[in-house]
């Protein structure tokens, strides 16, 4: 058995007991010649597109599964859209007559026809990406909403995913390493406590000490609107600091989650016979610290991925709490409208969003591990 | 390490920037921004700048204009303010209105308001349907012709079946201009629309094409705001539109701020923390906790200005379901109701005890009945009365618990949006009181508004909370309790009956009461002189405290938030404006520097 397949003393060898891996550079040394020969390489080729090829079937058939699910449900869910929207001018203080003047006309917004002829007009639209009319917004594509929306998630929730993944796989390291020390403990707690409190709980946490208790960032909202929009100075400094609470709630939401399984993935890794090795031939702990990292941090990929993926599904609480106008607000509200075509959007945007995700991070595993890449025979 | 310290130094200077612009107003000028919300909708910045969508990026009363704005008069829904109608006449039975727009009106592009920006107007409304500007030729008060009579005057003339709201429907038309909004209009509009008004199958296809216009109408996205308000839209985002001052407005000398940040806001208490920050210089009234109010009234410069607000909450039944079918029943609840201890826990700042039931607000029941409000019975807490009542119903008392005739429990079930925190408040005072009396109620709530709804119109629920009172038009008010939700509802003109459970007929009560039609009657509302109306009010008033469809709880109370720190002038507590947006206050002179 192989510990170490490399040319200066990395740990990018395959075998041990849980296996590792390092980094891409490492790949082909002479005493491992992991890089096949030109008939492999095309073989190797034949693979990856069969590979990707399957997921892309699977992938569709699963999008389709879902779509056709999310469309019954959607279509069942009792309420009808114009007398919630009716009744609520209503309450908002709107004579009878204006509300019935401002409402009459979404009907014409709602899907006609049987519920079989609604689900094939609806899979031919998709065909033409084409999600139809939104009807709390009416006379406004499902596809421009839902851009819109998009483009206010992606910087928290990208963000505040990276944020904590940078943090939490840093800190879940020496958390492993030092399980048994008092800063291992902390960082465990630390990792423990962020996880177990919810989002909301965080969010109105932090706003009530950033915008109450220590006024120095705005309660809520995307960006100044005094600011032009542009690559200006204030404005981009007006949309930082508008992102700042929700990339530290999100950040630190999921923080704890990142270092609790780091941590459990390094106190695996730890185990193995590689890291003895390395141990006895004197290497130094910042090299120690990388072995560990590298192999310890691979099974995290995989979440990470998905989470990108989910982040199209946005943060619901952050995004209420903080006013901030992206998917999961977006969803939240279709549903409170009743908005079908919406409703349909966001979740199909979020369903392809994860199965593209989890075919990527199959695809980058590959990448990431040989062992993937060679079916697990090395 | 040299990427990790340009990093660190990028986020440093990141921070600088930003802590650099907080609360950065350096924009404005001498009249400073104005800051609110809007209570009648969330911001959506991709909704097109047009009044005609629903959720359209326009502000009413800023850089959206009507004719006129409604005063909140008691009893005369007629009285209006003057809005890009300097004046008005009407003729006698409203069977003409002469609108003269102000001469000095102009859009925000410079080009006057004119005659045939109402007419454009008025055809774009056409094909969104409803109150004065209907294609259905036998609803009441349906527009018939309008005339250009200058370029500043327009009459709009009534069609046979008359109403006496014409003049406030044709008073709260919004005026967009004909030069952005004209080409929604197909060549021949004014032809088709006179063979829509007329019977038969041509003017069946021409309804079609007239009402087949909506959605182009409603989608229709201008490039840029053209307003003749005193603010135009310069700018919106997801959390905020700022709107500058329109330099071409009629009165713009009277407009104080240069510019209006109307905040947006998912939920209430991104309200509250606005209103506790004081960065509001007014918002209308929003629910808010006893403690968020002392919060809020402890931040300097807010106040709150109260005024009528025609609107109340009720306890409606559906007389459909057993037992609620017997008025005894009824009766004897609003017996054990105390309204006053539940006005307190779920409504104490805006919300008083209704006197009783009438079906109209307080303040204004005391203009239109008068020494007859006093005949009324006030339904006092009076549980003697209230057994008597349960018994006259043929309910039974079995160990400790009023039962059904026929010995079944009997379970009060109240339901209320679980959204809505006053009325989940109010429902569970009422049920501890009911419990407390040897009745078993319980609340349950359901999910949102919307299901809320549909579970009141689908008759499954037995006792819903339902607000009413919504005047001042007498029509409007006895429109909740005898309009489609108890079964009558106007088809192609006539008025007609549906049977509970049917067509949204979910209060279920009878068609007939003691040789009075309740629907008949709130239907000649909308027909009759002053005269007439006070006497069908008088009738309906009697009927409801009579047959209590609804238990009437509270009144609410317009609760309006405003901070003196910046501004003043704000209208007085009681004051005719209050239920009208700022930007109106604005335009009577009201809002100044401070």
């Amino acid at each position: 058995m192989k510990l170490f397949a490399t040319r200066d003393a990395s740990p990018a060898g395959r075998g041990g007991r849980t296996g590792h891996t390092g980094s891409a550079d490492d790949v082909g040394t002479a005493d491992a010649p992991i890089a096949p020969d030109p008939a492999g390489r095309r073989a190797a080729g034949r693979a990856v597109r069969r590979r990707l090829a399957g997921h892309l079937v699977r992938g569709l058939a699963m999008i389709w599964v879902v779509t056709t699910i999310s469309f019954v449900i959607i279509r069942n869910i009792p309420g009808n859209p114009v007398l919630g929207q009716y009744e609520a001018l209503i309450e908002r203080g709107m004579s009878p007559d204006q509300a019935q003047r401002a409402t009459a006309a979404l009907y014409g917004f709602l899907p006609t026809g049987s519920l079989w002829q609604q689900y094939v007009d609806y899979l031919k639209a998709l065909l033409h990406l084409d999600l139809g009319q939104s009807l709390s917004t009416p006379g406004t594509e499902v596809t421009t909403l839902i851009a819109h929306a998009a483009s206010w998630t992606i910087l928290p929730v990208l963000g505040g995913t990276l944020l904590s993944f940078l943090l939490g796989v840093t800190l879940g390291v020496y958390a492993g390493i030092k399980r048994s020390g008092k800063l291992g403990d902390a960082l465990a707690i630390s990792g423990s406590l962020l996880h177990g409190v919810p989002q909301y709980v965080l969010g109105l946490l932090v706003l009530a000490i950033f915008t109450t208790l220590w006024p120095i960032l705005p309660a809520g909202g995307p960006v100044d609107v005094e600011f032009t929009p542009g690559l200006n100075g204030p404005y981009l400094a007006s949309l930082i600091q508008h992102a700042t609470l929700p990339v530290l709630t999100y950040a630190l939401a999921s923080y704890g989650g990142w270092v609790l399984a780091m941590k459990s993935s390094v106190a695996t890794v730890l185990g193995d016979d590689f890291i003895l090795a390395a141990e006895l031939r004197g290497l130094s702990r910042w090299v120690l610290f990388r072995y560990i990292a590298r192999n310890a941090i691979l099974p995290l990929f995989t979440i990470l991925a998905l989470s990108l993926g989910m982040l199209f599904g946005g943060a619901i609480f952050i995004e209420r709490i903080f006013n901030y106008p992206g998917l999961g607000l977006l969803l939240v509200n279709s549903i409170g409208a009743r908005d079908y075509a919406l409703m349909g959007g966001t979740f199909l945007v979020t369903t392809v969003a994860v199965i593209v995700a989890n075919i990527a991070a199959d695809l980058l595993y590959a990448v990431i591990d040989p062992r993937v890449r060679t079916g697990g025979a090395a | 390490m040299k990427r990790l310290t340009a990093i660190a130094a990028l986020a440093v200077v990141a921070t600088a920037t930003a802590c650099g612009t907080t609360g950065n107003t350096s924009s404005s000028g001498a009249g400073g921004i104005y800051t609110t919300i809007d209570g009648s909708k969330q911001i959506d910045a991709s909704a097109p700048i047009n009044p005609f969508n629903p959720q359209g990026s326009t502000f009413m009363g800023y850089d959206a204009m009507s004719l006129g704005w409604p005063k909140n008069d008691l009893m005369n829904p007629d009285l209006f303010y003057p809005g890009l109608a300097g004046s008005w006449s009407v003729t006698p039975g409203q069977g003409e209105v002469v609108i003269h727009l102000r001469p000095q009106a102009r859009w925000s592009d410079g080009k006057p308001v004119t005659s045939e920006d109402v007419r454009t107007s008025i055809g774009l409304a056409y094909t969104q349907g409803g109150s004065a500007y209907t294609v259905n030729s036998g609803a009441a008060g349906a527009a018939a012709d309008i005339t250009v009579v200058d370029a500043k005057t327009v009459k709009i003339t009534q069609g046979s079946n008359r109403s006496n709201a014409f003049l406030r429907n044709v008073l709260s038309t919004v005026v967009v201009p004909a030069h952005v909004y004209g080409s929604l209009l197909p060549a021949g509009f004014w032809t088709t629309l006179k063979t829509a008004q007329g019977t038969g199958p041509a003017a069946d296809k021409a309804k079609a094409v007239i009402t087949g216009l909506a959605q182009k109408v409603i989608g229709f996205s201008p490039p840029a705001d053209v307003s003749a308000g005193p603010f135009v839209l310069e700018r919106i985002n997801p959390g905020a539109a700022l709107l500058k001052k329109n330099p071409y407005f009629y009165d713009a000398a009277k407009i104080v701020p240069d510019k209006v940040k109307v905040l947006n806001y998912t939920g209430n208490e991104q309200i509250w923390n606005y209103l506790v920050s004081g960065k509001l210089d007014n918002a209308p009234f929003t629910a808010v906790p006893a403690a968020v109010m002392a919060r809020i009234k402890a931040t300097k410069g807010n106040e709150i200005r109260k005024g009528y607000s025609p609107v109340a909450a009720s306890l409606a039944f559906n007389q459909a379901h057993k037992p609620y079918d017997n008025v005894h029943v009824r009766r004897a609840l609003a017996y054990l109701i105390d309204r006053g201890q539940l006005t307190r826990v779920a409504s104490p700042e805006a919300g008083t005890p209704a006197v009783t039931t009438t079906g109209i607000h307080a303040s204004a029941a005391k203009a239109w009945l008068g020494d007859g409000l006093a005949k009324l019975n006030p339904y006092k807490v009076d549980p003697a009365k209230a057994t008597k009542e349960l018994k006259a119903a043929g309910m039974v008392k079995r160990n400790g618990l009023w039962a059904m005739p026929d010995g079944k429990p009997w379970k009060v079930r109240l339901t209320v949006p679980a959204e809505f925190s006053d009325w989940v408040a109010a429902a569970k005072s009422i049920a501890s009181q009911l419990n407390d009396h040897g009745i078993d109620a319980t609340v349950t709530t359901s999910a949102d508004y919307t299901l809320y709804l549909d579970e009141l119109a689908s008759g499954k629920l037995d006792i819903g909370f339902w607000l009413m009172a919504l005047g001042p038009s007498p029509y409007n008010i006895y429109q909740r309790l005898y309009g489609s939700a108890n079964g009558w509802s106007l088809l192609a003109g006539r008025l007609r009956h549906s049977p509970p459970g049917k067509d949204g007929n979910w209060m279920g009560g009878p068609e007939v009461v003691g040789g009075v039609n309740p629907g008949e009657l709130t239907n000649r509302l909308n027909l009759a002189t002053p005269e007439e109306q006070k006497r069908i009010v008088g009738t309906l008033a009697g009927l409801t405290n009579q047959q209590l469809p609804v238990i009437q709880l509270y009144d609410y109370v317009n609760t309006q938030f405003v901070n003196t720190t910046r501004y003043t002038g704000w209208p007085p507590a009681g004051s005719e404006a209050l239920r009208l947006p700022a930007g109106v206050w604005m335009q009577l002179g009201m809002i100044e520097k401070k």
